[in-house]
């Protein structure tokens, strides 16, 4: 630790033999790496800001440009899944993550680590929820320290690809054997270009990784092994022995590692990386994308003849002790900036983390002080960088750390200010103009709608208000107001998230007149559950009025019924007095149009490319309305904004049933002109062809019986799949030649599909 | 190589570029970036600030350049630009957009304006003006005006080699989309040729915009706890006029029914209604008009309308009062 980064051999623009000066992000370095190792496989799942890694990646490999496998997860935690059973057998496999996708898989990682599996994961640091925020800082990163993973940092883009590829031979080092989450900033470096360098090709990486060795093979069976054996004391101790002594080996295999990719590479990183630290009286910790520019302020406070100096880590698991120790020995205080609190701990994470690592050298007399800053991805300006040195000097100034543990870059706000009023609350009354009524027929029990007139029902308030910042044209707003039209009286909803739930809640301003709730992607059904539980309970209990009536109304879209679908089904089984509605938009648009399992086949999205063996998606859409039939539950139905009539008939329905009987699914036809590429104006003729052409069945599930409410052959209306496909940019690639059999593959099943939706609607016992 | 003809202390000439989704403000700043850093040999990062990724919401798009051996750190907004790129008029007069902007700034604004009008609309205290009307120029080539402001910055900035940027043009477009790329060329050599550029001294008339002058209002001492919002359907004070691509719907109540159905197919909730008696004495709702703030302009109601009553327009050549009143007879 002698010498400071090296840095002058980083400003010439002349690549070095074999490699490339480009411009790139951090999550185009990630992938290219990642294509470079030629991984066997990657499990993913689509979470902002790491989403494009995937992105690239299928990209790439739709031009034939690598042989990765791409797997797309039913949530984060299947894709941790499909990774650790790839894993298993026996080849390289990698994952990129963020924040909460990282926490909802991190019961994984232990599994991961434990069983001695070593794979790489890209974690792109984010705000971990809630409130939702998707920028980024290290929330998720701390979350992941104590899982038996290797943990490297990369700064800047150009680490990323580094460190991507160095991961994974320190992971597959025989003294290791252990995964490795290689961790940048999520936009500060995911989303911002650099000048770079890397390898044209993949060989000098495929020399420098070698090849893979595999152990444990779950699918060698003239070796059978038992992988994961139920292990309680006294031996579990022992594998976690291992797995500690593994990570001390660790400690000096990666040295040896990053110098032998700097001898090919050029390219040098130590395990902890100094910056005019020899004679520093005051420095500043930190980690990630906040160093560079402390390093400028530094650079600037030297220039001034203050003697400061800064350090950041290359690995945090293990973590480089030693190498703080030998950086502190003369400094008289040092800030420990975290970009994650620890709540309650008195400081952050990586200041305890220093003060421990001090603590075991007992001449050193360095103060320490813990600062947090950057949360939520809040910048952290030159100016903070100042601030941060300012506190230092006025610790060695006084002698002591008058304020040990502080946040910096917080508002207080102005008390006297007093925000915009929204709406007045709508009152029962308003919201139940008593135009639908709902009757039952008392000798055959069916239910009769009357009063669907849309003149009339522009009295019906819009319980979802203007001023949302959906894209011109957004298909959710005409599918859930429509719908909303015919629910009487108080609503509460819950939105999970995806694009409805992002463009109506941004802080702090809200689109609902009536009561909101958002949770994550995965748990909206059994959040709403919950509500509608304690609701009864404490009408049960006279906390609520008994005759106060509120429809409880769930909203999933984006994808969300991909990974939330456990909780919704589990919802559905135990019948709870409530609406789940899905407005089915066949993509994850809130994250820029990754396939979800209702994209249907040959459709191109950023995660099933088209190209020169891309063929878009390679599977068949979900049919998420004959699931929730197959729950039993007392009311389905298929809806679209085209039919209004029929899709506020059948909100009534639902209201009814929610009412009296328990759980009702709707699914509604949603179209997205932004992904779906079509112009704004024309939505509803979008859709109506998709219902026209049969891929979209309008029907109704009450009871178990089925009822097709529109049959486009019988209307003399039917089209081929084709003059659908025609009409978006999504599919125009599907009228060529070379996609003749995937198209003929996707009416096949169009047809089929509709074909037992009639046959069941003509036969109540199916 | 050429030299940068001015930058700050830490090295770098600074570009800001202010729009809103679906202008291409990130994808002009890619190629810039990528310009001047492998066409032109200079070192820079380039980035954009990410809400959700949604079109017709306000992003900002960050370019900064700097001799090739100084090594980019800097990774934190673009506070005060040498250059701000503003993609649509409407934003002219958003608060902020000046922020930051000294006498060494050039602004360059997307308006039909001189630049006189287009400082008075920003209230701009000292600076260089560079006007050209991009709109025009990609509806007429049509392409779109984030090419045309790229001719604008390469010939306004006086060091940025219009070469380079053609062959990042050409680059970005590819094989996929190469029939765009002689009209796109051709923009950009309009956008270079086609501006009026004026210099200002701070004559008092208007103060400076630093950056960062106002505190948060709401913050740890008055946030409702757990980030609850206490004021249902507040989003509704929100002007999104600039979500608007220049066209409008305009109501033309002499051949309104009030059928209702604009109000099933409307995304932002625009139309108002209210009661009124019929000839029969019958209350029934009636269209009185479209509240032209939340209109997004995607022309769905025009679309789904069979009695002509909405019709599209061209929105700068619509009469100002029809926006205010929401409907013309």
């Amino acid at each position: 630790m002698s010498s400071d980064t090296k840095t002058e051999d980083k400003g010439k623009k002349k690549a070095r033999p074999g490699q490339k000066v480009d411009f790139r992000s951090g999550n185009e370095m990630a992938s290219l790496a990642a294509s470079h190792v030629n991984f066997h496989l990657m499990g993913y799942y689509p979470i902002t800001p790491s989403t494009e890694v995937a992105e690239y990646l299928d990209e790439m490999g739709a031009n034939g440009e690598h042989e990765v496998r791409m797997i797309p997860g039913d949530g984060e935690h299947g894709a941790a899944g499909t990774c650790y059973g790839a894993t298993t057998a026996g080849g390289r496999v990698f994952n990129a993550t963020s924040a909460n996708g990282l926490l909802y898989s991190l019961e994984q990682y232990p599994v991961q680590s434990g069983t001695r599996y070593p794979m790489v994961l890209n974690l792109v640091c984010r705000s971990v929820s809630g409130p939702l925020d998707i920028r980024g800082d290290h929330s998720d990163l701390i979350s992941a320290l104590d899982m038996g993973w290797i943990v490297l940092c990369a700064k800047d883009p150009q680490t990323v690809y580094d460190l991507v590829i160095a991961a994974v031979k320190i992971g597959e080092h025989a003294d290791v054997r252990l995964p490795v989450i290689v961790a940048d900033d999520g936009f500060f470096t995911s989303h911002q270009k650099r000048r770079v360098e890397y390898f044209e090709d993949r060989k000098p990486i495929q020399d420098f990784i070698g090849p893979f060795q595999v152990i444990n093979s779950s699918v060698d069976p003239a070796n059978p092994i038992t992988i994961g054996p139920y292990m309680n004391d006294p031996d579990q101790i022992n594998n976690k022995k291992q797995l500690s002594m593994a990570m001390g080996a660790a400690e000096s295999v990666i040295p040896k590692v990053l110098e032998e990719w700097g001898n090919i590479s050029g390219r040098h990183y130590r395990p902890l990386e100094t910056y005019k630290m020899e004679d520093a009286e005051t420095a500043i910790f930190i980690v990630n994308s906040a160093a560079d520019t402390t390093m400028d302020v530094v650079d600037k406070m030297r220039a001034e003849g203050k003697k400061v100096g800064m350090m950041y880590p290359t690995m945090i698991r293990p973590f480089p002790s030693e190498h703080i120790r030998q950086a502190c020995k003369n400094v008289k205080a040092l800030v420990v900036a975290d970009r994650a609190d620890s709540y309650g701990a008195h400081g952050g994470r990586m200041s305890h983390e220093i003060k421990a690592a001090l603590k075991d050298d007992p001449d050193n007399r360095t103060m320490v002080i813990s600062r947090i800053y950057g949360l939520g991805g809040k910048d952290y300006y030159f100016e903070d960088g100042v601030g941060l040195f300012e506190v230092a000097a006025e610790a060695v100034k006084k002698g002591k750390v008058e304020i040990p543990y502080d946040y910096i870059g917080t508002s207080p706000g102005d008390p006297s200010y007093n925000p915009p009023k929204g709406k007045p609350a709508l009152t029962k009354e308003e919201q139940s103009p008593g135009i639908i009524k709902v009757v039952q027929n008392e000798t055959t029990g069916k239910l009769d709608v009357k009063g669907v007139k849309q003149r009339d029902l522009t009295a019906m308030p819009h319980r979802i208000t203007a001023g949302h910042g959906a894209c011109p044209g957004c298909g959710i707003f005409p599918s859930i107001g429509t719908f909303l039209k015919g629910i009487e009286g108080f609503v509460v909803m819950l939105w999970h998230t995806g694009c409805g739930m992002v463009v109506t809640t941004g802080y702090p301003n809200s689109s609902f007149a009536v009561t909101y709730i958002h949770n994550l992607f995965q748990n909206g059904a059994a959040t709403m559950s919950g509500v509608v539980e304690m609701y009864k309970e404490r009408q049960k209990r006279g906390e609520i009025a008994q005759d106060q009536d509120i429809t409880f109304i769930m909203v999933t879209g984006d994808g969300g019924l991909d990974i939330g679908l456990g909780p919704a089904l589990g919802s559905a089984f135990r019948n709870h007095n409530m609406i789940i509605l899905e407005y089915d938009n066949q993509g994850y648009m809130n994250t820029g149009h990754q396939l979800s399992f209702t994209t249907p086949m040959g459709h191109a999205t950023s995660t099933s490319n088209i190209g020169s063996v891309g063929r878009g998606k390679k599977f068949h859409h979900k049919d998420s309305a004959q699931l929730f039939a197959a729950t039993h539950i007392p009311y389905v139905f298929t809806g679209s904004e085209t039919d209004y009539k029929d899709l506020i008939r059948k909100a009534a329905k639902a209201q009814w049933y929610a009412k009296n009987e328990g759980m009702v699914f709707g699914k509604l036809f949603s179209d997205c002109p932004l992904n779906w590429r079509h112009p704004d104006n024309n939505g509803q003729e979008v859709v109506q062809a998709g219902i026209d052409c049969n891929f979209f069945p309008l029907y109704e599930v009450e009871h178990g019986i089925t009822t097709l409410n529109y049959d486009p052959e019988a209307k003399g209306k039917k089209i081929p799949v084709t003059d659908w496909l025609k009409t978006m940019g999504k599919t125009k690639h599907m009228l060529k030649p070379e996609y003749t059999q995937i198209v003929a593959q996707f009416q096949e099943e169009v047809d089929r599909r509709f074909a037992r939706i009639k046959a069941m609607s003509e036969n109540p016992l199916l | 190589m050429a030299n940068l003809p001015i930058v700050n202390n830490l090295g770098f000439y600074e570009i800001r570029m202010e729009s809103v989704g679906g202008f291409g403000a990130n994808l002009a700043g890619k190629i810039l970036g990528e310009a001047g850093v492998l066409g032109m040999g200079f070192n820079g990062s380039n980035f954009s600030s990410y809400g959700s990724e949604k079109k017709g919401s306000p992003v900002k798009s960050f370019i900064r350049f700097c001799s090739p051996d100084i090594i980019v750190r800097e990774n934190s907004p673009v506070i005060e630009p040498h250059m701000l790129v503003i993609f649509l008029e409407t934003m002219l007069s958003y608060p902020g957009m000046l922020s930051g902007v000294g006498k060494d700034t050039v602004v360059i604004a997307n308006t039909s304006m001189t630049p006189d009008q287009a400082r008075d609309t920003m209230k701009l205290q000292t600076g260089t003006v560079v006007t050209i009307d991009a709109m025009k120029i990609a509806v007429e080539e049509k392409t779109r005006v984030n090419t045309a402001l790229l001719g604008t910055v390469a010939a306004a900035s006086g060091f940025i080699d219009p070469e380079a940027i053609k062959e990042y043009i050409r680059k970005n477009l590819g094989k996929k989309y190469a029939f765009l790329i002689e009209p796109n060329l051709k923009t950009f050599d309009r956008g270079a040729l086609e501006f009026t550029s004026k210099f200002f001294e701070d004559d008092g008339k208007y103060p400076a915009q630093p950056f960062r002058a106002e505190g948060q209002k709401i913050g740890y001492m008055n946030q409702v706890i757990g980030g609850a919002i206490t004021t249902p359907g507040n989003s509704i004070h929100k002007d999104l006029t600039v979500s608007r691509s220049g066209y409008i719907p305009v109501l033309l109540l002499g051949k309104c029914t009030s059928c209702g159905e604009c109000d099933i197919t409307c995304p932002d909730y625009c139309f108002v209604w209210d009661k009124e008696t019929d000839k029969k004495g019958k209350e029934v709702q009636k269209l009185l008009s479209i509240e032209y703030k939340h209109c997004k302009g995607c022309l769905r109601c025009v679309d789904i309308c069979k009695f002509d009553a909405l019709v599209s327009r061209v929105e700068y050549e619509v009469d100002k009062k029809i926006i205010e009143d929401g409907y013309t007879d």
